[in-house]
């Protein structure tokens, strides 16, 4: 009779071992799938920029100084490695996109252009949804810390090896208003 | 005074923790009621009447729960909305999947001059979302964009599965009653013992499957807190939805005749003004929201 209520328990402990060791990979996996996520919307918003480029040189023969700013900010997303500098590089080539759009307010033809405001759109669009996959990501993050600081996940988060990780940050460069100059 | 600030987080799980308890008194009820009839009648008998009304009452739900995504856009005659028409409305929603981490759903138009939403399908991965062109003509993004957040809410906790199986549990009781009053018709010189349990059966078989009405309610009204608050959770932006409340508390109700009152549940806000209590009432939902 004994040994069949051990036996029950050591069931139900084991159980509990599975399911906390499970939903550790699974809030893990999330948090891996929302990284994918930011990197795919950056990518759109880095494939974007050439042809916004292309458009607006048709246009705007004179400023050269602007478009080099916004093929440069690009170039450096696309060599930016590790979430935290992509974001960076994003921030720096959203701040240059804003002065292209700011000069195209002179050039009527531009702003008429059905490409040129379908490419605007669609920037602005990533835009949005490169900050929803940043919420994404912490509110991920956030479940799993939450996961390896409460009782009981505290005690298996150790017995796994879990660490809590750390949130996307924003600099305080970031932080201040950019200046739109022409 | 400054409201007391709510997280978005704590209201969500506070309302499903409530409407988790209201489901564990409907299945009290459930059982006490079918504890009072097997003391009524012989155990045979009762378990004939639980075995039926499971049937029936399963089976009929499961189709619709299987399908709820199908009828509920055939039941309101929506269509599907296409996307080089529908630009902004697949945008937004693309938006709030990233944000929710979920699947794309299938997106609907459906005609209507009122400014209502629903959502429906038995998980993420089934879900659909329809709007009315009302929304889409009166809304502005970011109220749209709200009350996108609000339907994918819905779908995100799954709330067609719960109303469901609470539908189900509320749909035995409403059975078990139905066959109990009807059976005591042919019933005939029971002793006397039996004879208090019949009556206490009689007043349960009149005032459970009421009672577990309200209860259906009231937990309809719960999650529809939850769901303002997973809204608010995608968009981190209450003013959104906020200001689509108000519009649609402005908007002028013309009676809607194509939609049935099985559907009603799902919408975003009564399209039956005043009739139906599934939705907490829209000045508390503002209440709520702009305490977040």
């Amino acid at each position: 009779m004994i040994g069949w209520i051990l036996l029950g328990i050591a069931i139900v402990i084991g159980f509990v071992f599975f399911i906390y060791y499970n939903r550790f990979a699974v809030l893990g996996n999330r948090i891996d799938n929302s990284l994918s996520q930011i990197d795919v919307q950056l990518k759109r918003r880095a494939d974007l920029v050439p042809n916004l480029v292309e458009t607006v040189k048709g246009f705007v023969k004179h400023e050269t100084a602007a478009i080099k700013a916004v093929t440069d900010a690009r170039k450096a997303l696309i060599g930016a490695q590790g979430v935290e500098d992509k974001i960076k590089a994003d921030n720096h080539l959203e701040s240059t996109l804003k002065t292209i759009f700011a000069i195209a307010e002179g050039y009527p033809d531009l702003k008429a252009n059905t490409n040129f405001l379908e490419l605007q759109r669609e920037l602005s669009s990533t835009e949005d949804r490169v900050a929803y996959a940043r919420q994404f990501y912490n509110d991920s993050i956030l479940s799993y810390n939450n996961l390896c600081k409460t009782f009981p996940g505290a005690m298996f988060a150790k017995i796994y090896g879990k660490k809590e990780r750390e949130y996307l940050q924003i600099t305080e460069a970031e932080k201040k208003k950019v200046d739109v100059k022409f | 005074m400054e409201p007391i600030r709510v997280d978005f987080r704590d209201q969500i799980s506070k309302n499903k923790w409530k409407s988790f308890f209201l489901m564990i008194i409907i299945f009290v009820v459930f059982v006490l009621f079918g504890y009072v009839i097997s003391m009524a009648f012989e155990p045979g008998f009762f378990f004939m009447i639980m075995i039926i009304s499971i049937v029936f009452s399963i089976s009929y739900i499961l189709v619709s729960y299987y399908n709820s995504d199908k009828i509920a856009i055939a039941s309101v005659g929506a269509k599907k909305a296409s996307r080089e028409n529908y630009k902004q409305y697949y945008s937004l929603v693309e938006g709030l999947t990233i944000a929710s981490g979920m699947p794309m759903p299938k997106l609907y138009i459906m005609k209507s001059g009122q400014i209502n939403a629903f959502a429906s399908g038995r998980d993420p991965q089934h879900a659909v979302v329809c709007v009315t062109e009302g929304a889409l003509e009166k809304l502005e993004k970011r109220e749209l964009e709200g009350v996108l957040a609000h339907e994918l809410g819905h779908v995100a906790s799954y709330d067609m599965k719960y109303m469901t199986l609470v539908a189900v549990m509320v749909g035995m009781i409403a059975i078990i009653s139905q066959i109990f009053l009807r059976s005591l018709w042919f019933r005939s010189g029971d002793s006397k013992d039996k004879g208090i349990f019949i009556l206490i059966g009689v007043v349960m078989a009149i005032l459970a499957p009421i009672v577990v009405y309200f209860v259906q309610m009231s937990i309809s009204r719960k999650r529809e807190f939850s769901a303002d608050a997973s809204a608010v959770k995608f968009t981190r932006y209450p003013s959104g939805l906020i200001n689509a409340l108000k519009k649609i508390n402005k908007d002028v109700i013309e009676p809607e005749k194509k939609v049935s009152k099985a559907v009603a549940p799902l919408f975003f806000s009564n399209p039956f003004k005043g009739l139906s209590s599934t939705h907490p009432p829209i000045e508390k939902r503002i209440q709520t929201l702009e305490r977040m």
